[in-house]
Parts: structure tokens; sequence; C-alpha cells
């Protein structure tokens, strides 16, 4: 059966709706950044990058609530 | 031919662009009577001044648009038919531009009534829908008088043109008023071009007949040949290419239940080990679905009939009745030519410097042919999207115009390099947007594919992932950012609607009619001001200033009491002034509220090229664009 998603309610802090000004965009820029890469660097790559972006936001709140958000998809796809 | 790799690299593999026949009853397709020239018999060299070779959709749309715009040019057609013969239907999707096109040809009635309209498209991961459209919403579709898209069998549309061609040819040559009448668009089936040669300049061709062979020159020629385009070795254009391993297989099928009249797309489909498949309905209740395959999957054993029937058991059960129309396997690669214009007299001076040669061999550059390259001969791209024959019809229609204004002394011969700025920048959009959606659908082991995973697990539960889900974005009018005909102030040249509008005696109207009526002639469309308001002094200025211009001018009104003296049409929905957006000036004019007229002025192919707030130097400029052309 297929299940049909309804948009989630407002959430606390961090939004979840679409703000990319250029999704397909930055989707090849990040692949791009890490052809000819080994797992070992591709993971130290995301690491650099999340940080990066983190100091972009700064806000803790926000920065806890998207923590939170990345655990719960975790959670929900191992059940 | 040159390849030039880009940043990804794949690993090579066999590649079959063009959809290969493997099983099925298929399509019947008509079949023409071979064409034998008189040059058969008498050994004479033909010369014509616009050659096609390859009657596809590019070739045969440009054909049709040469033909109704009063230029002779001569087709010639390698088999005897539309479509691959006792093959499939290649494309399927067509667009809203592609649509607007036909319609201005003539066609569009007969597609409109064979073909299914759809709007809805909804991608899915395992269970979950992720993502869905409904282009019935986004506002830009609804200017128009053609839906969205139409699904059809590109055979159907490539049969209509050719029979549109039979009727113009008819009309032009009973047209008795006209002494000079053209010979009309001539297409020759069964005359496949066997040799090509450069000879200072001249494009020189051995065309093969059933009953043997003769010689052509041409001054332009386009090439429509497809992916497989000779010409591109011939005249050693460097292409920039890409080849994946991504392997599909496709059943045409009729079925005894519907599925509804929407785009399906599945990223991961439970029902195909967690893969692609495509779901589409067209014409005679035929439903095209495509399956992603293993990369490097056998392409015989995928594409067996008990291997097919037991995949759609699968995704429809065992109890729903299949009758299997076609069934093709493909792989797809992308490549674009670098330059979509080539002149010979360029290529010739070429040789002769590679072969040391001491004479002076400068050829006449206004006796040189050109090669255009148009539709899939230009640039081959993944199915994802509709962006291939979509393109091809684009690329004909913008070529036409532009031959024929040239045919016709509106426009000098240096209007022509326009065709490669506009058109190769669509190209490479083309390209670029394809390639990505390729690369979402066969994401590389590793990092793309785990960002590919953590977007459908994201998607699933917060809209912006959704963004970045990539099933195919849908083919578009492409906008020129750069082209030598629009106006600077303009940032993009984009495609406007064809607008329902009324004539002023209440008879339904529509932009291409205006477009019709203009021929290759630029059309000035003015609206008044804010409220249609158009003052004497104003007509007196329009006139002063058309005068000088090739121009038609139209005045575009809300109210018959608003008519003025020029030609004149009813927009009571004010959808044409929104559709040209002159509410929104590019230029930073002084808005002068006494005496605004607002204006645009689009070319034959229905691009703005620019547009205005008020009668004076941009206009007069706008419309010497052509003018410039032509000096």
């Amino acid at each position: 059966m297929t299940r049909r998603l309804s948009t989630p309610a407002p959430i606390a802090s961090a939004s979840v709706h679409n703000q990319f000004s250029d999704a397909d965009g930055f989707y090849e820029a990040l692949l791009d950044a890490h052809a000819g890469l080994n797992p070992a660097q591709s993971a130290a790559l995301n690491a650099r990058l999340i940080l990066l972006l983190a100091n972009q936001i700064g806000d803790a709140k926000v920065l806890t609530h998207c923590i939170a958000l990345a655990r719960e998809v975790q959670i929900a796809s191992n059940e | 031919m040159q390849l030039k790799s880009t940043s990804t690299p794949y690993s090579p593999s066999s590649i079959s662009n063009s959809y290969q026949f493997s099983q099925g009853n298929g399509y019947v397709l008509p079949e023409y009577a071979a064409v034998v020239p008189q040059a058969v018999h008498s050994g004479a060299v033909e010369h014509h001044r616009i050659l096609i070779v390859g009657g596809g959709l590019a070739g045969l749309t440009l054909a049709c648009s040469l033909a109704q715009l009063g230029v002779a040019c001569v087709l010639l057609d390698e088999d005897n038919t539309v479509g691959v013969k006792g093959a499939s239907s290649r494309g399927i999707c067509y667009t809203q531009k592609s649509l607007e096109i036909f319609d201005k040809l003539g066609i569009y009635e007969r597609i409109a009534a064979k073909g299914v309209q759809w709007s809805v498209g909804r991608t899915f991961a395992g269970d979950d829908e992720v993502y869905s459209f409904d282009l019935k919403q986004q506002n830009n579709f609804s200017f128009s008088q053609q839906p969205a898209f139409i699904n059809i069998q590109q055979f159907y549309n490539e049969g209509f043109l050719v029979e549109r061609i039979g009727q113009l040819n008819a009309t032009h040559a009973s047209d008795s008023t006209n002494p000079s009448a053209h010979t009309g668009a001539q297409i020759r089936w069964n005359n496949r071009v066997k040799h090509f040669a450069n000879n200072d300049g001249i494009a020189t061709f051995t065309v093969a007949t059933p009953a043997g062979e003769y010689q052509a020159t041409a001054d332009y020629v386009v090439d429509a040949t497809g992916s497989k385009s000779p010409f591109r070795k011939w005249l050693n254009v460097s292409v920039t290419a890409k080849q994946g391993d991504d392997r599909w297989c496709i059943a045409d099928v009729r079925f005894n239940t519907r599925p509804p009249t929407e785009r399906h797309t599945w990223i991961e489909a439970p029902f195909n080990d967690h893969r692609a498949v495509w779901q589409h309905l067209m014409a005679d209740d035929v439903w095209r679905i495509d399956y992603q395959m293993a990369p490097d999957a056998d392409p015989a054993y995928v594409s067996r009939e008990d291997v097919v029937r037991e995949r759609l058991a699968k995704q429809f059960g065992a109890a729903t009745k299949v009758d299997i129309v076609w069934v093709g396997t493909y792989a797809y690669r992308s490549e674009c030519v670098d330059a979509m214009c080539v002149d010979l007299a360029a290529q010739s001076v070429l040789q002769a410097a590679a072969k040391k040669s001491q004479k002076n061999t400068l050829p006449n550059a206004v006796h040189s042919s050109q090669v255009f390259f148009i539709g899939d001969s230009a640039k081959v791209v993944s199915p994802f999207g509709a962006r291939g024959g979509n393109t091809g019809i684009a690329d004909a229609d913008n070529l036409a115009w532009k031959l024929a204004a040239v045919m016709h002394g509106h426009a000098a011969p240096s209007l022509m390099q326009s065709y490669h700025a506009e058109r190769h920048e669509a190209a490479t959009t083309n390209v670029q947007v394809t390639n990505r959606t390729a690369r979402f659908l066969r994401p590389a082991d590793g990092a793309e594919k785990l960002f590919r995973t953590a977007t459908i697990a994201l998607a699933k539960q917060h809209a912006f992932a959704r963004a970045l889900v990539n099933t195919g974005r849908m083919a578009v009018a492409n906008p020129y950012s750069a082209s030598p005909l629009s106006d600077k102030a303009l940032a993009l040249s984009t495609s406007v609607q064809n607008v329902a509008l009324q004539w002023v005696d209440a008879s339904p109207a529509g932009l291409n009619d205006l477009l019709r009526w203009a021929q290759t002639r630029p059309l000035l469309l003015v609206f008044g001001d804010a409220q249609g308001q158009l003052a004497k002094a104003q007509i007196l200025l329009l006139r002063q200033i058309t005068q000088s211009s090739s121009a038609r001018a139209v005045q575009v009104v809300a109210q018959l009491g608003q008519v003025r003296v020029l030609e004149a049409v009813l927009d009571s929905a004010n959808l044409l002034r929104q559709a040209c957006a002159v509410d929104k000036p590019d230029a930073t004019q002084a808005l002068i509220l006494q005496g605004t007229c607002y204006w645009a002025v689009l070319r034959p192919d229905s691009y703005l090229c620019a547009r205005g707030t008020h009668l004076g130097a941009a206009l007069v400029s706008a419309l010497k664009v052509f003018a410039k052309q032509a000096s």
C-alpha cells in the first residue's frame, strides 16, 4: 500500500521547508566535492562541511533541533 | 570526433541511445513512396538553398515551418517511414512549447485528439510518496491555450508533420496570385547521404536512392540525422560527452485495468529490486512502463518476453491482463557538439593551412555553405525530463524563422549566428539538467549513494529534502541569457505563451495568429498605459517609429472602446499583458506616468526580445536589433 505523506506541522526552531535557491546546483556541487575521495576522506569532508555549515547557522537552538531531527530519521528508518 | 572527458569518470560500456526494437507486436507505421530525382538519370549536380538531412521530429518540424513561411527546402530521409522501422515510439512527452509550435504549424488539434493530457506527477520511494506536482497549479502554464503536456507516440507527430507538409505544398502550388510560388518542402524518402565533402567551402553530397546515386550542393545544410550523426565526423566537430552504465528496459503495454493518468515515478520500487520505474500513459491506451535494470544488465535477457511478463506481474499483479505492444532496452549518454553551426569556408581555410597550401584559398564567405546541427545531432541527453525531442523541436523552430528571414531578404545572413548563441546555451543547459537527474537515479557507490539515501529518508518527513529528490526536471522553453537579438536591459529572453485573444469582431484569436501574421518580422505589441489608453500623439509617434522598421505593430486592448488606428486585438483578461510581464520593466527607465505606454517586441518564435514603459529610444533601438542584422 502506498502511503501519502502529509506536510509536517510547523516545528520549533529549524525550518524544514525548502529554502534552497538552487537545490539541484547545490546537490551537484556536493557530489562533485566527493568525487575521487576514498570513504575515509569522504567522511572527513562531510565532517568539515557540517562544522562549516553549522557555523553559518550559529544559533544553538536551531543546531540542537537539526541534530535531533537527523537522529529521528535515523531511528525511523531502522524500524 | 574528439571526445572531451568531463569531471566524473564513468566506465565505458556499449551504448544504444536510440531505443532498439527487441520484441512485441510493434506499431504499424505509414510507408511513403521512394523519391528518385531527375539528377539520378541526367547526372546533373543539383543545387539547393536549404538541404535538411534526416526526417525525424527536428528535421520534419523545420521543413514544415519553412513550408509555412514560404521557403523552399529539400529533406532527405534514409528510409521510407516515420519512427524506427518495426520499432518503438521513442519520445512520448511533448511540452507546452512544443505543442504551441505544433499549433502554429497547424497540427495541434490532431495531436490533442490523439494524445493524452496530464499534469500530475508523483514520485515514490519504497511504499511512500515523497514528492508530487500538478503543473496546472503552476501559474506560467495557465497562460497558454495549450496544456502543460501531452503524451503521444513520436511517430504520430512525425506522421502529422509529413501530411501537413503535403497540404502546405499543395496550397502554395495552387496559389496563382503568387507567380514566384516556391516548390515547397520536398521530402525525399529513401534518399541516403552516402558521402559528404567540403569542396572549397561548398557542401557537396552524394545521395543514394533505390534507382542510383546523384550529387547535390547546398548553401544551408541542416544536420537532423540524430544521435548517430555522421556529420560530426565529416566536419571534425568536437563533442563534449559522458556515458554511464545505467540500463533500462521499456515495456509499452495495454491493460484490462487503467492506472491513473499521472506520471508515476519510483526511485526505489519494491517490485523492481529497489530500482527505479516510470509509468506513463500515451495514445491508444498504451502505457509505457520503463524499468531500471542492474548496471550492465544483459539486454537480451531483460527484454525476453517471459522475463518482461514476470516483471509486469510483480508490479500490477498476476491477475492483470497485459498485452505487450513493444519491448526495448536502452542505455543513454550525454553529448553536446561544441559548435552548433559550422562555416565551411572557415573549415576549408583550416584544411588548406593544414596542407600548407601556397594558394590563396580564402573563399568568398557569401558563397560558402553553412552546416547547422539540430535535435539529437547537436546534443544527446538521457530521457529524464523529456528534454530530447522537445529541444529538437525548439531548435527547428529557432532555425526556421531565421533561415526564412534571410531567404526573404528581411535579414542579413549574419542573423544565422544567433542560432548557435541561443540553442547551444539551451543544449548545454539540458545536458546539465539531465546529467544531474541521471546521477540521482544511478548514484555511484560511496558518497553519491550515501547522500541519496539520506535525501530520501529526510524527504519522507521534511519538505526541504523533496527539493533534492530529482527524478527529472520537466523540459521548458529554455530562456536565452546572452542572445545577440535581445535588448541588453532584458536579463533573460523568455518564450511568451500562446495566449487566447479575440479579434475586434469578437471571433477567437491567439498569439500564434499574430505571429503567423508577422511571419519573419518582429511583432510589436502596444498595450497603452495602465488603463490601456493610447493618446493620439502616441499613435503618431508609433507610426513614425514603425515606418522605419519591418516590424508588424498591433494594439492590444482590454475594451473595444480603446481601439485606435493600429491593427488591434482584444485581451479582455489582460493575459497577454501579464504573459509579457510588461508591468515589470527590466530597464531602469524613468517611469514617466505622463505618456506611459507599455510595449513588448516578440520574435517569430514567440521569444520576448525587448519590452518597455514608454515610446522612446528603447523601442527604437529594440526594433533596430533586427535592422542591424539586416545591414
